[in-house]
């Protein structure tokens, strides 16, 4: 199921590249379908009492000396975002008929290459295959940045490759070394995820930190976290429509869902101690970002800091280290690449009438567009976080999961590091997004109308948004209203899989607490390092 | 020379013509070609001078090879001169298409790869 | 029709029977009744009940409403389906608020009516370990006191709203967002979790913000529904915050569960134990939220601005209902408010600050809408200080009788403004009464000025002295200081008010149209401007409406002659979490006002003071007034306060203030930010970026394209090689 889902997308790259030209966009369309009807027909046959269980497992064996297995396979998580994937893959390809208009073969190739890659991270239950698709999502974006992005895109798509390849080769090299402890424990090479897990666990607090070090610097790039982000921005303003959806949409999540799968089940000894840090920069960037958000001038760029300063609650969420944070920070993933896909392809349908996305240029669009106002003040609202869309739930949840992280709650259930200043302090940055996106809105859609200088009606599209279009940003805002609405069962299936991954860290840290008591027990004399007590740990 | 070589070396069966004598001459071949190579600049005699390091790589080859009383030695040698006539076939006809393009032999004169 | 009536009196009967215990004043029998009136028994929790069905309809209704109006505007229906379909449905709503009032008076314990599931995580069963937040509606006395007069006035006003729209181009967006607003309204109020109530307070933000900018095309209207929203989204922040914290330290963010610990927390005060300062600080957070929803001091900037918004917008949410938010998150939260009296101490000083600062801004500000703007902000100040000095009762008449009241003004005016032309300035307008045609607004003008005012035997009277009396007997809050502002401001309260009526519905007749035009008929015919008078829905409406705010009283006259209880709308209060418990704050059983019972004292100061008031406006704007522009009394006055003036009509420079201290910094900040990022943070990547190449630049002229020199290198190599080879070996 999976292996099609990753094959479907790639050969349809290999036809779309053969046919004629006339076809591209019919073939493409056609196999985006189908990869999402596939995805859909997975969904159905998904094990869903059993969530936290691996469903569609396929492997075969690549390497034997070293154990690498193309093995595939997928829990309710990694479903959630190949169905994100494959739901934008047709509507990225749709999007983009009228926006691309030379090399046209080529550009959707590339598309469906980006679409199987980002499915293939998702599905991969082998570090190995994980890493060659986690890198391999590189080649296709930078085709599409390089050869369809606007005036800057050489520049733009060379410094996206070279920042966050550089990242994941460091990340690697942590990778590699969790592999290596776990050859040295099972004395055998495997690069299977599941089996690495307790291998990696059993390492030393030490060695745990330098590995997520290792891993942060390959993820956080890709999420991109403050002070590491300043190549999205770049990416996003230079890149096409459909390479900016994509982008925000999955790419970045990549990042989140790498910090999911490998940091937290990995070093949760480090993971524990070093979240407060790690939440740090988070609020940093929600704020600073946000801030900066609101002196663009550049509506896209302005979307795409936007971006930073959301992902900062994702990974706020992810190290609150509990229930509600981690679950409300999965959710996040999957609205993010929802409302602020839904954005992109907003301000690409205003690009392709106006030709600036500089907001000098543009007012009062809303008269003329009332149909586009409509969608752009929706996803606005979806992305401010307003109750009944889907951003509420997740922001709302990562909060709470920080906030009520490392305190002593009814059940003493709350686990983790951080504690409600961390809260606090991010909250304010509902108040920025509110500032920086009211800002946008106000100046793109009301006001006198004001349009660029010289302009004309595009010959091909009509003044406000055509059927195409509206058929394009349908979808998400009915997906953006019913995850608002009833996110129930995407968060009950959230249950099982997370609360797995905390009875790890959990576990692991209470062994670790109880190790060095026994330590010091049994040796009085020899000075103690101090130890982290986990689940006193209260900033 | 140290005592383990020159005992090494007395146990040869060719005790008049050893294999030190071969190694020298060799050596010298290898030396005067490379002292050539480096300090002229006719592409042409560049050219001998790496034959005559080759040669001289042969000899010490075969001189193995008869050393331990074994082919492999004069087989390679055998490949290697195939394969350094094939080269030296293709090498003139570059150097010979080098001289149109400048009318001149000089390697001064071909310095594009300079960083 | 009828059934639903007599069973809404017959569950009425009993409620107004049993109200006679309850915190509020008990006026006739002095200062005894009120020592039994303020036992300090601690809150006691109800077991919910299942409830009716039915009342999703409630919400549901507006909701269809709204959809059936952008269905309207997607289909670019011309004509009044939007009015005429949204005024049905409300009106709809508004019976199911009826009868679901009827099922609640019958019902001892509150009802819980589950619609579906929203956010639900569990990952155990101790409880604590999960989190649970679904459509489901809490009612009880006060939902069903606040459901009553939103859906009420929303129907009202949507029917004023068909006439005063009319002929605008987004008359279907506008009952749109308008039915919206409702149904967000509905959420918030009837919610049965904190977060619902989130989901309603910002949905009831974003139609606020959404219908303030409706006129997109100005941009003072966009500036001011984004100011609104941000504002809010500042108040909010500490809703939010409060809301975790709640979850954090009960483990749900049910009412039902919230209201169980709640009760066992005060049961424990009651024994003398200390409550942990985890659960002290929610009340801190949660009334940062209402402050900004309810514009009090210092969030009540937005509220003014927010006049930019059509006139029935402002009377139904910036008046009646939106605003009234943060009454009711503090009165349904009263009890966990009352373990902290600090907290409530905050909130009546804060109110009672508010109310007399607004005050002195209304009474300097010439748009008539914007005086009525502060005027809702003070009075909002009133009902902050009655919940502090836990006449929860008392905030919660007001609430009801200047919703009505302050809804007639706010539509008079809208009237006012419609027939000429968006002119509102108090010194361009001035007669109105003996104009043709405008008898109706300005006999409901009247109403509504007297029923602001605090003219004796009036509704706001009634309702007004109940705070302020309360505030001079409930211990601990700075002796009668606060009854003292607030009397005060009653009197400032009664100026203003009349100083637009004497300016504006007095005096000789003169007129000048405002530069809007708006509507289908032109107003200005060539011959120059004729006022448009209002037609039959508008006077309906304002007529209804007035006749309600004159109604409002009579409960109160009843009590005034000799009967026991304090009126049905104190019965519904102390029938819901709004009950004040008096835990930890005493009541001074023995305090006087003037040597007397201030419960009983108090009608006739502040009636006293509201006349005077009304007087000075008559001195200074009626006496001897010739032109709309200006009267003598007033020059003399505006000579006598002196520069005073000037400040009070800059609104004492706080939107300037605000500006310097807070936007323009974040603004410097953001563009620092900006350069930051672009040079410093993306400097080092950069950096590190040239840093390969400025090494290979350095390496660069080995390669120097010569053949002999690179075989000079090899040989070198070979040479150093050998040499190590020799030296290790």
């Amino acid at each position: 199921m999976l292996t099609a889902l990753i094959l479907i997308p790639l050969f349809g790259a290999l036809l779309v590249a053969l046919a004629p030209v006339r076809f591209a966009r019919l073939l493409s369309t056609v196999v985006t379908l189908a990869a999402l009807v596939v995805s859909v027909v997975a969904a159905f046959r998904f094990n869903w009492s059993y969530p936290g269980s691996v469903s569609f497992q396929q492997s075969y064996t690549l390497v034997e000396q070293l154990g690498v297995r193309l093995s595939v396979g997928a829990d309710s998580v990694s479903l959630l975002l190949i169905l994100l994937t494959a739901l934008l893959g047709p509507l990225c390809v749709v999007g983009s008929y009228t926006a691309i208009t030379t090399r046209v073969r080529n550009y959707y190739a590339w598309l469906l290459v980006l679409q199987a890659a980002v499915t293939g991270v998702f599905a991969a239950q082998d570090l190995m295959l994980f890493y060659v698709f986690f890198e391999f999502t590189l080649i296709p974006l930078y085709v599409l940045i390089s050869l369809y992005g606007s005036t800057n895109r050489r520049r733009a798509a060379t410094k996206f490759f070279l920042y966050t390849f550089t990242g994941s080769v460091i990340a690697l090299a942590g990778l590699v070394y969790v592999a290596y402890v776990g050859y040295e424990r099972n004395l055998g090479w495997s690069w299977s995820i599941a089996e690495l897990q307790s291998a990696a666990a059993s390492m030393t607090r030490r060695e745990q930190a330098w590995v997520m070090l290792a891993m942060l610097a390959g993820f956080a790039v890709k999420v991109p976290l403050f002070p590491v982000h300043t190549w999205l921005p770049l990416a996003h303003t230079e890149a096409p429509t459909a390479g900016s959806v994509v982008l925000a949409g999955v790419l970045l999540k990549l990042g989140t869902y790498a910090f999911y799968k490998f940091v937290l089940p990995f070093t949760p000894l480090a993971v524990m101690q070093y979240a407060p840090a790690i939440a740090v920069l988070a609020i940093i960037g929600i704020i600073y970002t946000g801030l900066i958000c609101w002196a663009q001038n550049d509506v896209k760029k302005l979307v795409a800091y936007s971006s930073v300063s959301h992902l900062g609650f994702c990974v706020l969420g992810l190290f609150a280290v509990n229930m509600v944070g981690i679950s409300g920070s999965i959710l996040y993933m999957l609205n993010h690449g929802l409302s602020t896909g839904a954005l992109f392809f907003c301000i690409g349908m205003l690009y392709e009438r106006y030709h600036t996305r500089s907001m000098d240029e543009m007012g009062g669009l809303s008269t003329k567009m009332p149909v586009f106002a409509f969608f752009l003040v929706f996803f606005t609202m979806a992305s401010v976080g307003l109750p009944g869309l889907n951003g509420f739930v997740s922001e709302f949840m990562c909060l709470l999961g920080a906030f009520q992280s490392g305190a002593d709650g009814p059940g003493g259930v709350a686990f983790g590091s951080l504690g409600p200043w961390f809260a606090a302090v991010a909250a304010t940055g509902m108040i920025v997004a509110a500032m920086y996106l009211l800002y946008m809105v106000g100046r793109v859609l009301f006001g006198p109308l004001r349009e660029p200088a010289g302009h004309h009606e595009h010959e091909k599209l009509p003044t406000d948004l055509s059927w195409r279009e509206i058929g394009v940003l349908t979808p998400i805002a009915v997906l953006c209203l019913v995850l608002g609405l009833y996110p129930k069962p995407v968060l009950q299936s959230l249950e099982e899989p997370v609360a797995m991954v905390i009875d790890e860290i959990r576990t692991v840290n209470q062994r670790a607490i109880t190790e060095a008591e026994q330590a010091m027990l049994a040796d009085p004399t020899q000075p103690q390092t101090p130890v982290v007590l986990a689940t006193e740990t209260t900033p | 020379m140290s005592d383990a070589m020159s005992h090494f070396l007395a146990l040869t069966p060719m005790a008049d013509v050893t294999l030190y004598h071969y190694l020298v001459v060799s050596a010298a071949m290898f030396a005067l070609g490379l002292v050539g190579f480096v300090s002229r600049r006719n592409m042409i005699v560049m050219f001998l001078c790496t034959e005559l390091m080759f040669q001289g790589a042969g000899l010490a080859m075969i001189a193995f090879g008869r050393r331990w009383m074994d082919h492999n030695g004069e087989v390679f040698v055998i490949f290697v001169l195939t394969i350094a006539a094939a080269e030296a076939a293709l090498a003139l006809a570059l150097v010979v298409l080098l001289y149109r393009k400048k009318h001149s032999l000089d390697t001064e004169a071909w310095a594009q790869l300079r960083g | 029709m009828a059934g639903i009536i007599a069973n809404l009196m017959s569950g009425l009967a009993p409620t107004l029977a049993t109200a006679h215990g309850a915190a509020g004043h008990a006026v006739t029998n002095g200062a005894h009744e009120a020592a039994a009136a303020h036992a300090a028994t601690p809150f006691e929790f109800i077991t919910p009940d299942a409830g009716p069905g039915f009342a999703l309809l409630i919400l549901a209704l507006p909701l269809l409403a709204s959809v059936l109006c952008g269905v309207y505007a997607a289909l670019g229906i011309k004509g009044k389906f939007p009015a005429w379909s949204t005024v049905v449905l409300l009106a709809g709503s508004f019976v199911a608020t009826l009868m679901a009032a009827g099922t609640v008076f019958q019902s001892n314990a509150p009802l819980i009516v589950h619609g579906f599931d929203w956010i639900s995580l569990k990952w155990g069963n101790v409880p604590g370990q999960s989190l649970t937040a679904n459509f489901s509606l809490f009612l009880d006395q006060l939902t069903v006191l606040w459901m009553l007069f939103v859906t009420g006035l929303a129907t009202l006003i949507a029917l004023y709203a068909s006439e005063y729209m009319a002929g605008d181009r987004g008359y279907a967006r506008f009952f749109g967002f308008f039915a919206l607003f409702v149904f967000m309204m509905s959420c918030l109020v009837m919610g049965d979790s904190l977060v619902l109530l989130y989901l309603g307070w910002e949905g009831v933000g974003l139609c606020s913000y959404l219908l303030i900018g409706f006129l997109y095309k100005k941009p003072s209207a966009v500036a001011a529904a984004k100011k609104a929203f941000i504002v809010n989204r500042i108040g909010d922040l500490g809703l939010a915050l409060g809301l975790m914290l709640a979850f954090t330290q009960f483990g749900s963010l049910e009412y039902k569960e919230i209201f169980r610990q709640v009760a066992e927390l005060q049961a424990g005060v009651a024994h003398g134990h200390e409550v942990p300062w985890s659960i002290r600080a929610i009340p801190l957070l949660l009334m940062v939220g209402a402050f900004g929803k309810s514009a009090q001091l210092p969030l009540y900037v937005w509220l003014p601005d927010a006049m930019e918004g059509p006139t029935p917008v402002s009377a139904l949410i910036h008046a009646a209902t939106m605003v009234t938010a943060g009454v009711y998150l503090i009165a349904r939260f009263l009890p966990v408010f009352e373990l902290n009296p600090a907290a409530l101490n905050t909130v009546a000083w804060i109110g009672c600050l508010t109310a007399f600062f607004a005050a002195t801004i209304g009474m300097a500000t010439y748009d008539i809408k914007r005086v009525m703007a502060y005027s809702t902000v003070s009075q909002l100040g009133y009902m902050f200080l009655g919940l502090g000095v836990l006449s929860s009762a008392g905030a919660g008449n007001h609430v009801v009788t200047h919703a009505f009241f302050k809804a007639t003004l706010f539509l008079a005016c809208g009237a006012v403004m419609h027939g000429f032309a968006g002119q509102l300035d108090l010194r361009r307008l001035s007669g109105l009464w003996h104009m043709k045609g405008w008898k109706i607004v300005s006999a409901s003008m009247l109403v509504g000025c007297l029923c602001l005012a605090g003219f004796p035997l009036s509704a706001g009277f009634f309702s007004k002295d109940m705070i302020i009396a309360e505030s001079f007997v409930t211990e601990g809050f700075g002796g009668s200081l606060l009854g003292l502002l607030a009397l005060l401001t009653a009197g400032l309260t009664a100026y203003y008010t009349f100083r637009v009526f004497f300016r504006v519905f007095v005096g000789p007749v003169e007129y000048h149209a405002g530069d809007e035009h708006h509507g289908d008929d032109a107003h200005d015919d060539g011959h120059g401007f004729h006022p448009h008078a209002p037609g039959w829905a508008i006077n309906t409406v304002l007529v209804t409406l007035s006749a309600f705010a004159l109604a409002a009283s009579i409960p109160y006259l009843i009590m005034w002659f000799g009967a026991s209880h304090d009126g049905w709308i104190t019965g519904l209060v102390s029938h819901s979490t709004a009950k004040a418990s008096n835990i930890t704050v005493g009541v001074d059983h023995t305090a006087t006002f003037l040597g007397a019972n201030p419960h009983f004292i108090m009608y006739f100061v502040s009636g006293g003071i509201g006349i005077v008031g009304i007087l000075v406006a008559w001195l200074l704007h009626f006496r001897g007034r010739t032109e709309a522009a200006t009267s003598p009394g007033a020059e003399e006055a505006a000579r006598a306060v002196g520069p005073i003036l000037t400040w009070a009509t800059n609104k004492w420079y706080v939107d300037e203030f605000y500006d310097f201290l807070l936007r323009k910094p974040l603004w410097f900040l953001a563009h620092v930010f900006y350069f930051i990022d672009a040079l410093l943070v993306d400097g080092i990547v950069n950096l590190f970026g040239w840093m390969p190449r400025a090494i290979g630049g350095s390496l660069r002229p080995s390669q120097n394209g010569f053949l002999q020199s690179y075989a000079v290198g090899m040989t070198g190599g070979l040479a150093l090689l050998l040499v190590i080879v020799w030296i290790v070996g």
